[in-house]
């Protein structure tokens, strides 16, 4: 069995591609995170790149020399990788370059719950959805082939449900990369933005390969149609007329079909008399189908997650035509009877009440309802670190500095950003207010300066995000010398996406030839004035170190570094020794009111610390005032 | 490539099986996930398993998705869609009471982890006997496993997901379509160390709720 994400790049490896790069973000990350340990040829590349742009345009150098090349990224990481891409894609290439974006219908991750599918109409770029994990293996194939036959980028979009699920897929031998010879083309006009001229050839090129890719796809039938016979049992049992139905599905949704048709039929429905046409590659829009489907039906019922892109497509072709019967979808008010909805997921509902919908079948409404009460009994679980996380102390010295410096937390605005440093808004932290986008802490702060917050600012990031995009705000905050602290929570690893590596990442971790880049350099050579590295684990002298940095002017940086705790427990390592003294403990609770520990439970006579759990961090040691609780700090 | 057409034969419904999992991160329910795909698979039965990738942390909510005998088949179960719900932790169970087919079996094993809220005395936590208000509720046909019931292996408790499973292959649904000794060799081998507590788990979640019926 495999998943969405490793059909993606074994259907890479078959297609011989020479370069992968990507950026990790749920739910993609686990397509180069298979790559990454495999035993590949050295004849490959496979890399975590700095972050979605970067890899972006390591893949497209690739290409451009005429090799495949694999690029891949969440739906997020498109917005960051876009500013190349769509040039990428007005230029052209002579070798292939496939990008897989996962797109997280129903947010199981966190980020804006949006449709990538934009981009591809934005950029002209052809976009293959396969419904399923195998077929995810055969079509990331044929991506590479469409690409390489029109030159253009090409998207393969996936979402969680099947990036993320496992099933059994027949998996061939991979192939490797082609002994191709470099190609170095010099065209300005092709390779270049800079002129009237080239630019709007390059649009011209540009509608012309995607054009195209059109007529590929329909030469591989890509697009699924099936019309139901003319005369049906439906019509020659009825006297009345029934309703033709055609079904349009894409992505995912096709998936659902056969499971909501035999639902459906249990209500009247006769599933030969239904014609489908199942989208496969949503983009260019499959018109030629769309309207052989118009003409042999009177009512369409348009399924597919997200946006209503295909559905408004239908509607123009339906006007086009003449198109006299139904459409039903997102656009028909179809949320609000059939769960047709721009947000979350499809599955079998959608399908079943949508055909309800569509022939007036007597669908049961709380078909698919379920007892909802039963959930509001349960009990809140807020994500919050893992025993022994760095963060931790970090969020507890920011918290105990402001209480020295006699400041309210609602008062002293501290900005987040992506990945586990997010933790510090939950419970029992309350640290950090907000959360944009990778790297956005850092400037974002200095908005709130230079909008006259008379208190400190401080800005939160952690180590792979602020290489990510945290820099150039640290550049323009050294520039313009504003008055704000930077806190860097550095543990070594891109750690809330499965522990990747990235560039701050100890040197014996990094890929054979590659090597560690310090943050604590690169903070120097920026010119910051007032640095800092702290421990995290040191409690009293981090927080004596945040206090002082939020009384200095000028921009501060304090560098909070230790190890993500998972990653080192797995090496088998402990930051120190800790036990309870069940004598002097008074079940206070400080230690978890104030650590929100995991490894800490409440026991009859006094707290309780699981072994298997705790890494010996210590903080919980460090705020027990009575002593309770012993610790003994691993000698460096 | 699976080409959905409404012409393809119908199976009868009673050959799918769809499978629901809850509990809370480290206690073993994606493990439970895969020791039943991989007997799927080892007897020839469709499977799609779609586990939640959350945070490489323990603590969290964690939910899993099987569905067996379909060749087609979307990761997501429906509303009201499982033919079983497998629940390791007593208030998460409760998340998967909307997902419960009417009739379908719901094995709910009775270990209850307090969230920091509930264990500071800030937040309730549902009683037992709520959450079996809400289960049989449903329509469910409640199977409650006592982790008192785990028996000891050298002196420590066996593992509770492989009890757990045991209890799943002991009268539910779930047996008619997979093998309860195939499982059982499954979960012998799968482990080289452990493979002594691991049978004593499987075999004794087995007995418990073949005796309980």
């Amino acid at each position: 069995m495999i998943t969405g994400n490793e059909a993606i790049v074994l259907g890479a490896l078959r297609a011989g591609v020479k370069v992968a790069a990507g950026y990790p973000g749920t739910p993609s990350s686990g397509a180069l995170g298979y790559l990454l340990k495999m035993d590949l040829d050295d004849r490959r590349h496979v890399e975590w790149s700095t972050n979605e742009k970067v890899a972006l345009e390591v893949a497209t150098g690739a290409a451009w020399a005429g090799q495949r090349a694999l690029c891949t990224m969440k739906m997020s990481g498109v917005n960051v990788a876009y500013d190349s891409l769509i040039s990428v894609a007005y230029s052209g290439f002579r070798g292939s370059l496939v990008v897989y974006v996962a797109d997280d219908p129903g947010t199981s991750a966190g980020m804006c719950e949006q449709d990538s599918r934009g981009f591809a109409i934005m950029s002209d770029m052809p976009m293959l959805e396969p419904a399923s994990v195998a077929e995810a293996y055969e079509l990331v194939q044929v991506a590479f082939d469409l690409s390489e036959r029109t030159g253009t980028p090409v998207f393969v979009r996936l979402v969680t449900a099947i990036s993320n699920a496992h099933a059994p897929v027949a998996v061939e031998k991979p192939v490797p990369p082609a002994e191709r010879d470099v190609v170095l083309e010099r065209d300005i006009t092709k390779y270049t933005k800079a002129g009237a001229v080239i630019c709007t050839t390059q649009h011209r090129d540009l509608i012309a390969r995607l054009e195209r890719a059109g007529e590929l796809i329909r030469e591989l039938g890509l697009n699924q149609l099936h019309l139901a016979p003319a005369n049906t049992k439906h019509e020659t049992r009825s006297t009345q007329h029934a309703p033709r139905l055609g079904i349009i599905a894409s992505g995912v949704v096709s998936a659902y079909l056969d499971e909501g048709l035999e639902i459906a039929a249990r209500y009247g429905l006769d599933p030969d008399a239904v014609s489908i046409l199942r989208i496969v590659a949503t983009h260019p829009f499959p018109a030629e189908e769309v309207r052989t489907l118009l003409g042999h039906c009177d009512t369409v019922l348009v399924l597919e997650e997200l946006e209503p892109h295909i559905e408004r497509g239908v509607v123009v072709e339906a006007h086009r035509l003449g198109f006299q019967g139904r459409i039903v979808g997102k656009l028909d008010g179809g949320q609000a009877v059939a769960g047709l909805s721009r947000i979350g997921e499809y599955g079998v509902e959608q399908v079943v009440h949508g055909i309800g919908q569509a022939l007036d079948l007597p669908i049961p409404d709380g078909l698919f309802r379920g007892k909802a009460e039963a959930e509001s009994l349960a009990a809140q679980r807020p994500i919050t670190c893992c025993a022994g996380c760095p963060h931790r102390g970090t969020y507890m010295a920011i918290n105990q500095a402001l209480k020295a410096l006699k400041l309210k937390k609602d008062d002293v605005m501290v900005t987040g950003d992506i990945g586990c440093t997010i933790l510090g808004m939950n419970p029992p932290f309350y640290t950090i207010w907000n959360e944009i986008s990778m790297g956005a802490s850092v400037s974002l702060a200095q908005g709130f300066v230079y909008a006259g917050v008379q208190t400190p600012v401080i800005a939160t990031i952690g180590d792979s995000t602020f290489f990510h995009n945290g820099v150039p705000g640290l550049i323009n905050a050294v520039q313009h010398q504003v008055n704000m602290t930077l806190i860097i929570m550095d543990n070594g690893w891109t750690a809330m996406t499965g522990m990747q590596v990235n560039p701050g990442t100890a040197e014996p971790f990094q890929a054979p030839g590659s090597h560690r880049v310090d943050i604590a350099r690169l903070v120097e050579g920026l010119g910051v004035e007032h640095f800092f590295v702290i421990d995290p684990f040191q409690f009293d002298e981090s927080t004596a170190t945040i206090q002082r940095a939020l009384t200095l002017p000028g921009v501060k940086v304090v560098l909070s570094r230790q190890e993500c705790a998972i990653q080192a427990q797995r090496r088998g390592l402990t930051a120190g020794e800790v036990h309870v003294n069940p004598d002097n403990c008074i079940l206070c609770k400080q230690c978890i009111t104030v650590t929100g520990c995991p490894a800490i439970t409440l026991g009859e006579e006094s707290i309780l610390i699981d072994p298997a759990l705790c890494y010996g961090c210590g903080l919980c040691a460090q705020v027990c005032k009575f002593e309770a609780i012993e610790f003994e700090r691993e000698a460096a | 490539m699976n080409h959905a057409t409404p012409n393809t034969q119908h199976v009868s419904p009673s050959e799918f099986y769809d499978i629901y999992l809850v509990g809370v991160g480290g206690q073993g329910v994606l493990t439970i996930g895969d020791l039943i795909a991989e007997a799927a698979m080892r007897a020839s039965i469709p499977v799609s398993f779609y586990p939640t990738k959350g945070m490489a942390q323990r603590g969290g909510a964690v939910k899993a998705r099987l569905r067996l005998g379909r060749e087609t088949v979307g990761a997501n179960i429906a509303e009201k869609g499982a033919d079983l719900v497998i629940a390791m932790e007593v208030s998460e169970a409760l998340k998967a009471v909307r997902f419960i087919k009417p009739g379908g079996d719901f094995v709910l094993y009775g270990h209850v982890w307090p969230p920091t809220a509930v264990m500071l005395g800030k937040a309730p936590y549902p009683e037992l006997e709520q959450v079996l208000e809400q289960v049989r509720g449903a329509g469910a046909v409640v199977r409650y496993l006592d982790p008192e019931r785990r028996p000891l292996h050298e002196g420590a408790p066996v593992p509770a997901n492989i009890f757990v499973l045991g209890a799943a292959l002991g009268g539910t649904g779930l047996d008619g379509l997979l093998d309860p000794a195939a499982v059982q060799e499954l979960v012998r081998t799968r482990w080289t160390r452990g493979a002594k507590q691991n049978t004593l788990a499987f075999e004794a979640g087995l007995k418990t709720m073949k005796n309980d019926q």
